[in-house]
């Protein structure tokens, strides 16, 4: 039963964790805003299905309508600063992190938005003996479809070649003619379109709020870390552990859950600096 | 043949910012200069580390709130005087950061950005709720005693002008020591890490325990700031510790031009500043912040300082630089 709560919490931390590591691989960006995509997401909706009443449009829509928003910040607000420091994109993603949150206080108010559970998956179902909430499995296998699919992009598709040999080499690409900047444009929005998709699943169990992408931009930092920056295998295992050390931390200990998070990865770059699934050469 | 390297940072600028900032009750509000001079610490020793040694840390939130709980537990639970109290503190927090450096010397880059911004939350998580009872949790840290110093002169430090001086004597200590660090052979070391570790370790110096001497000496006066606010404050909020404290301190470090001396205290200077003046038409000081924080690195890639140094320097240059042989 614990084991099957974590499996739904690390789903959202996979895709999340995903969508940072794509940026990272891809823009080389530490993505400070990223739980405000997942905010973004949640939001999204929320608005999609106060107008359409269709929680599957809602999710779809969520993501498209997030990931679109991103283009639109890479485009102006990152592409000027890759030229810089490292630290420029990463401070500008910080301060569309402390800027959006009140944006959305001043458009939304400061009480969340509660979505409702889609009809067919509220309630239990019963895996063996044990009843599960039916919406926790849907998490689990939307992720495990996303992450497929997306799999299958990055490794089947032209675009997805494309994007990992940029990932790798940027200008050998861009000597090949091909334009980076687009990809780049692409992935950012692929990054924190996976962000407001786990936003908008997790929106009916926390409900919409401005500050919900607070912690969790630090958490999937973490899952992140964990699994080794810029590898997708390295997002879904780190999502696996962490979903399960704060699914049996707050079993047995409660008020640590948050802290185990953070001892976990300390431990384990300690051991293994560049996380599990990390590169080597890489930085 | 010996030749005496020329010190990098002469006094005349520490007097120089020292008597631009000591007047500014007359201008600005007692408490608003008082929290200028406590960032002003806090953004020096982040620069320590970031703008001189190069070390990106994202967590430097852990030193200054450990001040702040230290500092504030020091004078709460164990009674103590403003004086011990506050060396606890700074003690407290340069041992952290000493420890935590010690720990992740060798990760570079972002990877030492996302242990220390581990290091940080799990302070933050740990003084959220496993720890409540000595912290007081959310609410964070009351009830602590009505702080007054004897020495050197009685001073009661609830009252603003006097924390104001209180608060001016530690910057004025702490901006002499920054410089006598940087001054140090140790401190003329520390841009060279920054430029090129590996060409510093190969002439011989200890490159990884420089660090960490950079890390724990930024420690001590994030610490330091920290107490200060405990002191000013009367109490210690919870968001001393959260990352978003480590953000702003980068945030102000940045805007004011990292790599100089007086940068980060301009950058203090202005965002306290402005932050105060746009308090007093809107509650949205954070959407103002932000999307003003973005402007500036897309039109300031110097940070203030360093472009306004920049324009001089080019208005002094000759309009033609002279190329002929």
């Amino acid at each position: 039963m614990h084991i099957l709560l974590g499996l739904a919490l690390g789903a959202i931390y996979i895709l999340l964790a995903a969508g940072l590591t794509i940026v990272y691989g891809l823009l080389d960006v530490v993505n400070f805003a990223h739980g405000v995509f997942y905010m973004l997401g949640a939001y999204a909706v929320f608005l999609v299905i106060s107008l359409t009443g269709s929680f599957w449009i809602g999710l779809a829509s969520a993501a498209i309508i997030t990931g679109l928003i991103g283009a639109l910040a890479e485009v102006f607000l990152l592409r000027p600063l890759y030229e810089k420091h490292q630290l420029y994109p990463l401070l500008l993603t910080f301060g569309f992190s402390v800027a959006v949150p009140d944006l959305m206080k001043v458009i939304f108010g400061l009480i969340g938005k509660t979505v409702d559970y889609p009809e067919a998956l509220s309630g239990f179902i019963l895996l063996g003996t044990i009843p599960f909430p039916k919406y926790r499995l849907f998490i689990i296998v939307l992720t495990a479809v996303v992450m497929t699919s997306l799999w299958l992009f990055l490794k089947k598709s032209d675009l997805g070649m494309v994007m990992r040999a940029a990932t790798l080499n940027s200008r050998m690409v861009e000597a090949l003619g091909i334009d980076v900047a687009r990809i780049w444009t692409v992935g950012f929005s692929i990054g924190v379109g996976l962000a407001a998709l786990g936003g908008a699943v997790a929106a009916p169990m926390v409900s919409a709020s401005p500050d919900m992408g607070v912690e969790i931009t630090v958490e999937s930092f973490v899952v992140v870390v964990l699994g080794g920056l810029g590898s997708l295998a390295g997002a879904v295992t780190g999502g696996l552990i962490i979903g399960q050390v704060v699914s049996f931390v707050s079993l047995f200990a409660g008020q640590y859950s948050k802290v185990a998070i953070f001892i976990v990865m300390f431990i384990v770059l300690l051991v293994r600096p560049r996380g599990l699934f990390g590169e080597a050469g890489r930085h | 043949m010996e030749e005496k390297l020329e010190n990098p940072y002469s006094l005349k600028i520490v007097w120089a910012i020292l008597l631009v900032l000591a007047p500014m009750p007359l201008v600005l509000s007692t408490p608003l200069a008082t929290e200028i001079l406590i960032y002003a610490i806090f953004a020096m020793g982040f620069n320590l580390a970031l703008g001189h040694t190069g070390i990106l840390s994202f967590g430097h939130a852990a030193y200054f709130g450990l001040g702040c709980y230290v500092t504030g537990m020091a004078l709460r639970y164990l009674e103590l005087g403003v004086f011990p109290a506050l060396l606890l503190g700074t003690l407290a927090a340069g041992l952290a950061a000493l420890a935590l450096a010690a720990l992740a010397v060798k990760r570079q880059g972002v990877y030492f950005a996302m242990i220390s911004l581990a290091f940080s939350q799990m302070l933050y998580f740990l003084a959220l709720s496993p720890l409540k009872g000595l912290t007081g949790g959310e609410d964070g840290l009351k009830f602590i005693p009505k702080l007054a110093i004897e020495f050197p002169a009685p001073l009661d430090l609830s009252k603003p002008l006097s924390a104001y001086f209180f608060t001016l004597f530690f910057f004025a200590l702490a901006i002499f020591a920054m410089r006598q660090v940087l001054n140090s052979p140790m401190g003329r070391l520390l841009p060279a890490i920054r430029e090129n570790e590996a060409r510093v370790k190969s002439l011989g110096f200890p490159s990884h325990a420089l660090k960490i001497m950079s890390m724990a000496i930024s420690g001590l006066f994030c610490g330091l700031a920290g107490g200060l606010l405990t002191v000013y404050l009367g109490y210690v909020p919870l968001s001393t510790l959260h990352w978003f404290t480590s953000g702003s301190i980068m945030m102000m470090t940045i805007l004011g031009g990292m790599q100089s001396f007086s940068g980060p205290i301009v950058g203090v200077l202005v965002f306290l500043c402005l932050q105060d003046v746009t308090g007093n038409f809107t509650e949205r000081w954070e959407l103002f912040s932000g999307t003003l924080f973005m402007a500036l690195i897309l039109l300031f890639p110097q940070g203030v300082a360093g472009t306004i140094r920049q324009r001089v320097r080019r208005r002094m240059a000759p309009a033609i630089p002279e190329q002929q042989t």
